[in-house]
């Protein structure tokens, strides 16, 4: 009895201090961070780890849902016997990757026996589904939040005289960092380096390598190109030229992929056999490209400006960590795996990777090489804009992507979980009549018919939603309008005080006699009171 | 359980947990970070409540405080004496509401304090002055910096006073959102 409570407390106290351990680890981080180079670089280092979050998450639900029972019901992947894995399976993820379940080619369509009749289809679809709803709401839910604790009023008041009172990080440590404060110069890099790919590969296999490699280029260069007019651009804030700057870069890296995929859904849905392990493929490799690409960028953006702007070129200085680039290279990185999920379930694994050893690579190259960015502002508003950013275009169009091809295109015929069927989504009307026919669930059945296939519902809801929302458009406008209001009325009490604090001192110096020997100190809020009522009474009098 | 010397009693842990934002263990590492700025004169007991208060100049040599201009100021603001000589107590106080977990309106009460040098519950003219001469280290001009105050002036006095109540002061940091998560000190 005794020996098990020891082991429970030993257990309970060695929790607490791994847990400990933790939280010290991720404070030193933020510690470390925050303190030398603020919070605006701190918020980068903690987007990134919230979106580990969602990979991890991805992983560990498609692992769970999708891999495992197919791995328990075909343990060997059925790999032709010309196809041997070398190496460079890694790169391109093409050869034996092909045929393993890191595709959804791999996945069978049939119904799993064993300890559970596991049906696969509506497994693999299931499980899809409800994590974007999932990552949708997770990301809805922190976008309210982090507005609502951010939510400043606009206003034309708050102007820049007073931020300057608010600015201080008080958290900044490092003397160097608040030395350099004060430091406002750049380093533009323009060069590139091309990585050359060696004579092992055969064309094809360097072919495939091209398309990614190409937008990973475009995604490096062009920005520099944005950054370079809008040093010749003039505009009415500073502000406004940050936005535009990052409108921009959104809309390049939105039209690329909107290209890419259409390509994929037009040109390879319809010309290859197994087109989905095709696509799964393509994302895999721009996946790893960027990844380079990224690591390449953090290198010469970085490292080589640290070394030209100390010792080649002084007049530069040390680089700037540059957030808001940053942070945009790490949503695309999360759009693609969140394209990607559809055709290659395990391609979280490889997100997993990407960001853990950039969040290193990154924090370390951070310390050695840059300083703390010149404009310390708004690091409040820029968790909203990040995630606002990561939803609106990013997110949403990922989800229209897998929406649209699960909804409109054919399955391919000899792979894949939903092979034979007309479209993915007719997986689960095959299973609604199969519900019918076996006296299945009628809760199941009823709300199918009459909710998600009747258009009335939607109508319905669409119009309730419409109400609500001018509902609640209404009470703001009201609301925002009793604040211009009250703020008038502060005014005007601050006119009549000093007007009638006047009004006191001309009666007190007209009859001095009134003062009592022992001071007693009146209260100002009464003798206001007896002004007014005197006011008040000699406008009634004179109204007489 | 060892030879461990006991700092507080039991009470007295109960008593700082209520009242600051710390829990047990990080009020014995603050009583070791307070007792490393002068060993000699703080002792490792504190279980009869010995009034020992370390000046300021060698508070103001803390890592966390020693670049933050305005540390002098805060120093002040948490001392019983306005001089800032800092007991164990107001020393706790001090980070305690300078952390993470202090609500806003804590803060707020306490920014007022430490911007309001003359100590008259009123920002004024003289004030804001000082505020930005320190923050900005010489860097401006004086004109420049008579310009920026009488412009901060402006946005902020809403009764027309030429100083800054509380309620102004409050609404001002209403509208910057910013300022909670950078009036914080991590110890």
């Amino acid at each position: 009895m005794s020996i098990n409570k020891n082991t429970i407390l030993c257990y309970r106290s060695y929790c607490l201090n791994v847990s400990q351990s933790f939280r010290r680890c991720g404070s030193n981080l933020r510690s470390e961070i925050g303190g030398k180079f603020g919070t605006s670089v701190q918020s980068y280092f903690v987007f990134l780890k919230w979106l580990l979050m969602f990979n991890v998450f991805s992983f560990l639900v498609n692992f769970g849902f999708i891999t495992i029972p197919q791995l328990v019901y075909d343990f060997s992947p059925n790999v032709p016997n010309t196809t041997s894995f070398r190496g460079l399976e890694i790169l391109t993820g093409a050869g034996y990757f092909n045929y393993t379940v890191m595709y959804y080619g791999s996945y069978s369509n049939e119904t799993l026996e064993g300890a559970v009749d596991y049906k696969m289809q509506l497994g693999y679809f299931f499980t899809i589904a409800v994590y974007m709803v999932l990552c949708g709401i997770a990301l809805i839910f922190s976008m309210a939040s982090s507005f609502k604790a951010n939510y400043v009023l606009a206003d034309t008041t708050s102007g820049g005289a007073w931020q300057l009172l608010c600015s201080w990080d008080f958290s900044m440590t490092n003397e160097r960092a608040v030395r350099q404060r004060k430091n406002n110069l750049r380093v533009h890099f323009t060069q590139i380096n091309k990585t050359h790919l060696n004579g092992l590969f055969s064309l094809h296999e360097a072919e495939t390598l091209l398309v990614p490699f190409m937008v990973s280029l475009m995604n490096m260069v062009v920005p520099l190109f944005f950054s370079l007019f809008n040093k010749f651009e003039h505009y009415s804030s500073q502000r406004r030229q940050i936005y535009v700057l990052v409108a921009r870069n959104v809309l390049l890296r939105m039209c690329i992929l909107g290209v890419l995929c259409y390509y994929w859904m037009n040109v390879v849905a319809t010309e290859y056999s197994c087109w989905e392990s095709v696509v799964g493929q393509a994302l895999y490799r721009l996946v790893f490209v960027d990844f380079i690409f990224l690591l390449l960028g953090s290198f010469f953006g970085e490292f080589l400006s640290n070394v030209v702007g100390t010792r080649l070129l002084p007049r530069l200085g040390i680089p700037e960590f540059d957030v808001a680039r940053n942070v945009l290279e790490i949503i695309y990185a999360q759009t693609l795996a969140w394209i990607g999920i559809y055709f290659s379930p395990l391609l979280p694994a490889i997100q997993i990777l990407k960001f853990f050893i950039l969040f290193y690579i990154k924090k370390v190259s951070l310390m050695q090489n840059c300083q703390p960015p010149r404009r310390t502002g708004r690091a409040a508003q820029m968790k909203t804009i990040f995630t606002a950013l990561l939803f609106f275009p990013f997110f949403l169009g990922a989800l229209a992507i897998v929406g649209y091809t699960a909804w409109s295109l054919t399955p391919s015929k000899h792979c894949g979980p939903f092979r034979g069927l007309d479209s993915t989504f007719s997986v689960v009307e095959v299973w609604m009549v199969q519900l019918n026919s076996t006296g299945g669930s009628e809760v199941v059945i009823f709300v199918y018919q009459n909710v998600i296939r009747s258009e009335i519902f939607y109508f319905l809801i669409t119009i309730i939603i419409l109400v609500i929302v001018y509902i609640f458009w209404q009470v703001s406008q009201g609301r925002k309008q009793l604040i211009v209001l009250l703020r008038q009325q502060i005014v005007n009490e601050g006119k009549d005080k000093s007007f009638l604090l006047e009004k006191l001192q001309n009666l007190q110096k007209s009859q001095p006699n009134i003062r009592s020997k022992n001071h007693k100190k009146v209260g100002i809020p009464s003798l206001l009171a007896m002004l007014a009522r005197q006011q008040a009474q000699n406008e009634y009098d004179d109204g007489y | 359980m060892g030879n461990k010397q006991t700092t507080f009693t039991d009470e007295q842990l109960e008593a700082f947990q209520d009242c600051t934002f710390f829990t047990r263990k990080e009020i014995q590492r603050l009583h070791g970070r307070y007792r490393e700025l002068a060993p000699h004169l703080v002792p490792l007991d504190y279980t009869n409540n010995p009034d020992i208060r370390i000046p300021l100049a060698l508070i103001v040599t803390m890592p966390e405080l020693k670049e933050n201009p305005f540390r002098d100021r805060i120093v002040e603001t948490f001392s019983e004496d306005g001089q800032g000589n800092l007991s164990f107590n107001d020393f706790v106080d001090m980070f305690s509401v300078l952390c993470e977990a202090s609500p806003r309106e804590l803060k707020t009460i306490y920014a007022f304090k430490i911007y309001d040098y003359n100590r008259d519950n009123f920002i004024c003219k003289e004030d804001l002055q000082q505020t930005v001469v320190k923050l900005t280290k010489g860097e401006l001009t004086a004109e420049e910096v008579t310009l920026v105050c009488e412009k901060a002036m402006e946005e902020a006095d809403l009764d027309g006073d030429q100083k800054l109540a509380f309620a102004d002061f409050e609404n001002m940091i209403s509208k910057a959102p910013d300022f909670l998560s950078n009036f914080h000190i991590r110890i």
